[in-house]
C-alpha cells in the first residue's frame, strides 16, 4: 500500500499541493485525474523523488517510498543522442526480461540509433523501459500519448496482466475512457487537492455530472467572450 | 520587436551568470579582462590585428552554424537576419572599438561588413552518425563515449590514422593524441536523461568512480596503439605521450566532476561548458596547473552533493 499524508509541495511562491492525503492499495491500477495545472505531473514527481516535498511523506509497505521500488514513465521521454534503442534498454538490469520477446509487441528496430525514430517509438521504448524495470510500483504519466490505437490495447492488456501479476500501478491520462476502462480506482486531483476517489463504477456515473459542470462553466465564459 | 528580443537575451545572460555563482564570476572577470587586454594589445599593430580580426570571425561564424533558434527567429521575425547582424555586432563590438582607437578603421568596417555576409549563411551542419561496428565494442554502460564516437567518427578515425601513420614525425602521435583527448571531453558534453543515471543502481560515489573507470579505460585504449608507435620510433622520448595520456586522464577525472557538479537531466550546462574549458587552458599554462587539481577537488564534492538527490536511494 503507498500511504501519502499531508503532502505538500510548491515550485517557488506557488503551491502547487497542498496537504494532500492519499492511499493506494497493491495490486491495483489507480487513475489520476485533473484539470491541466493541477499538480498531477508535480505528484507523481514527488512519489519517484524527482521533486523534493516540503513536508508531508509518502510511505510504501510502512517504509518511506525509494527509487529501487518504482519505474516511472514520463510524459515526454527524452534519451540521450546518438545511441541506439538496444543500448538504452541494455542499462536496465533484469537478465530475466527478453527484449526480443518483448519486441514483437512493439515493432521497434531497437539497431537504429533513437534520435531516427518518431515520437510514437520513443513513446514505445519508454514504455518497454519501465517493463524492462519490472519493478512493484509503476508510474505511467500520459502513457497512450502519441500512440496509434493498436499500441493503446496491447499496453492496456499488459498492464492488466501486470496488475494480476502483483504490480501497483499509478496512472494519468486526459482521455478518460481509457482510465475509467483500465483501472480499479479513480482519483480526481483540483488545486492541489484529492478532491475524491472514487471505484471505477461509482466513477462512470458521478462522471457525466462533473464533466456537464465543467462545460457549462466553459459554455458560459465562451459566450461572454465571442458574445 | 528587435529591442524585446535584446531584453529578452540580457535577460538569458543574466540568469546564467547568477547560476555560475559568485566566486566563478569573479574568476571569469579576471580571465575576461586578460582577454580584452590581450585583444587590445593585439589591436594595436598589423598583422596581429588582421589575425585577430579573422579569428574573430571564425568564431561568430561557428557561432552562427551552431546557434539552435534559428528556426524560432526565423518564424517568429520577418527581419531575422538584422536581428543576428544586430547580436553579432554587439559580440565584436569590443573588438571593433579597439580597432578604431588604433586607427584601422578599414578593418573594423571590414568586419562589419564581413559580420553582413555571415548573417546569409543559412545552413546548419548536421552531423551523420555512423553506427558502425566499432561501435559495438564499446560497452553499453559508456553511452557517452557509444554517442560520441558516432557523432565524430569520421574526424576519430582520421585524427588516429594520421596519427599512427604519421608516428615517424615526432610531433604526429602527441598531437593526434591531444586532439582525441579533447575529442573525448566533449563527449560528456550533455547531461543524460535522469533515468540513464538511475539505471545504474549506485550510490553517487561509486557512480562517480565508474563513470573515471570508463572514461579514462576507454581513452587509454584509443591511445595505446599510437603510444607504442611513438616508442617504435621515438623510444628515447617515451615520457612524452606517457604525460600527454595522463594529463588528459586528469582532465577526464575533473571533466566527469564538472558534468555532474553541473548536471541537469536531458541539458547541458554552459557554466560546464566554461569550466572544461578553463581546465583545457590551464594545463597549457603551467602556473595554472595547480588550479585544474584545486576545482577536481572542490567539484568532487559538488558533483556528489547534485548527484544525492537523484541516487540517495541507493546509499
Amino acid at each position: 500500500m503507498i500511504t501519502i499524508e499531508n503532502l505538500c509541495l510548491s515550485y517557488g511562491k506557488i503551491k502547487v499541493i497542498e496537504s494532500l492525503d492519499l492511499t493506494i492499495l497493491e495490486n491495483t491500477i489507480n487513475g489520476v485525474v485533473g484539470l491541466n495545472g493541477s499538480g498531477k505531473t508535480t505528484l507523481l514527481n514527488a512519489i519517484y523523488g524527482l521533486k523534493s516535498v516540503e513536508s508531508g511523506t509518502i510511505r510504501w509497505q510502512g517504509e518511506k517510498v525509494t527509487k529501487k521500488v518504482i519505474s516511472y514513465l514520463v510524459t515526454e521521454p527524452f534519451f540521450y543522442s546518438n545511441i541506439t534503442g538496444n543500448e538504452y534498454l541494455s542499462l536496465f538490469k533484469n537478465s530475466s526480461f527478453d527484449t526480443n520477446k518483448w519486441n514483437e509487441l512493439f515493432h521497434l528496430p531497437l539497431n537504429q540509433i533513437i534520435d531516427e525514430y518518431s515520437t510514437g517509438m520513443k513513446k514505445k521504448l519508454a514504455v518497454l523501459s519501465v517493463l524492462k524495470q519490472d519493478k512493484p510500483i509503476m508510474i505511467l504519466d500520459e502513457p497512450f500519448n502519441g500512440l496509434d490505437i493498436e499500441t493503446c490495447r496491447i499496453i492496456r492488456s499488459v498492464l492488466l496482466r501486470l496488475k494480476e501479476k502483483g504490480k501497483t500501478i499509478i496512472i494519468t491520462s486526459h482521455i478518460i475512457e481509457t482510465l475509467t476502462n483500465l483501472c480499479d480506482y479513480i482519483h480526481f486531483l483540483e488545486g492541489g487537492k484529492i478532491l475524491f476517489s472514487k471505484e471505477k463504477n461509482e466513477f462512470e456515473e458521478f462522471e457525466k455530472e462533473l464533466f456537464q459542470n465543467l462545460e457549462n462553466k466553459s459554455a458560459q465564459l465562451i459566450m461572454e467572450l465571442l458574445g | 520587436m528587435l529591442v524585446n528580443l535584446l531584453n529578452i537575451r540580457f535577460k538569458q545572460a543574466y540568469r546564467e551568470i547568477l547560476k555560475i555563482g559568485l566566486f566563478r564570476i569573479a574568476v571569469l572577470l579576471g580571465l575576461a579582462i586578460m582577454v580584452f587586454f590581450f585583444l587590445f594589445m593585439q589591436a594595436s599593430q598589423l598583422p596581429n590585428a588582421s589575425y585577430a580580426s579573422i579569428a574573430i570571425l571564425l568564431l561568430i561564424v561557428v557561432l552562427h552554424i551552431k546557434r539552435g533558434d534559428r528556426l524560432f527567429l526565423r518564424i517568429n521575425f520577418n527581419s531575422y537576419k538584422w536581428v543576428y547582424f544586430v547580436e553579432y555586432t554587439l559580440v565584436t563590438f569590443p573588438f571593433l572599438i579597439f580597432l578604431m582607437i588604433h586607427s584601422y578603421w578599414y578593418l573594423a568596417l571590414s568586419m562589419v561588413f564581413a559580420l553582413g555576409i555571415i548573417v546569409q549563411l543559412d545552413f546548419k551542419i548536421n552531423r551523420i552518425s555512423y553506427n558502425t561496428r566499432i561501435q559495438r565494442w564499446i560497452p553499453s554502460q559508456c553511452f557517452e563515449w557509444k554517442s560520441g564516437a558516432r557523432s565524430s567518427f569520421i574526424l576519430i578515425v582520421c585524427v588516429w590514422l594520421i596519427g599512427l601513420l604519421l608516428s615517424f614525425f615526432v610531433g604526429s602521435v602527441p598531437i593526434s593524441m591531444m586532439v582525441l583527448g579533447v575529442i573525448s571531453l566533449n563527449f560528456l558534453e550533455n547531461g543524460e536523461p535522469y533515468q540513464m543515471l538511475v539505471a545504474y543502481e549506485k550510490a553517487p560515489n561509486k557512480f562517480l568512480l565508474l563513470k573515471i573507470r570508463q572514461q579514462v579505460v576507454l581513452l587509454s585504449i584509443v591511445c595505446a596503439p599510437l603510444l607504442l608507435s611513438f616508442l617504435v620510433f621515438h623510444y628515447q622520448l617515451w615520457y612524452i605521450p606517457l604525460l600527454i595520456l595522463l594529463v588528459f586522464c586528469v582532465l577526464q577525472v575533473y571533466a566527469t566532476f564538472v558534468k555532474y557538479s553541473f548536471y541537469e537531466p536531458n541539458s547541458s550546462s554552459p557554466a560546464a561548458q566554461l569550466l572544461l574549458g578553463v581546465g583545457i587552458v590551464s594545463f597549457m599554462v603551467p602556473v595554472l596547473v595547480p588550479l585544474v587539481f584545486l576545482l577536481t577537488f572542490r567539484f568532487y564534492f559538488k558533483a556528489k552533493q547534485n548527484l544525492n538527490f537523484y541516487l540517495n536511494d541507493y546509499h
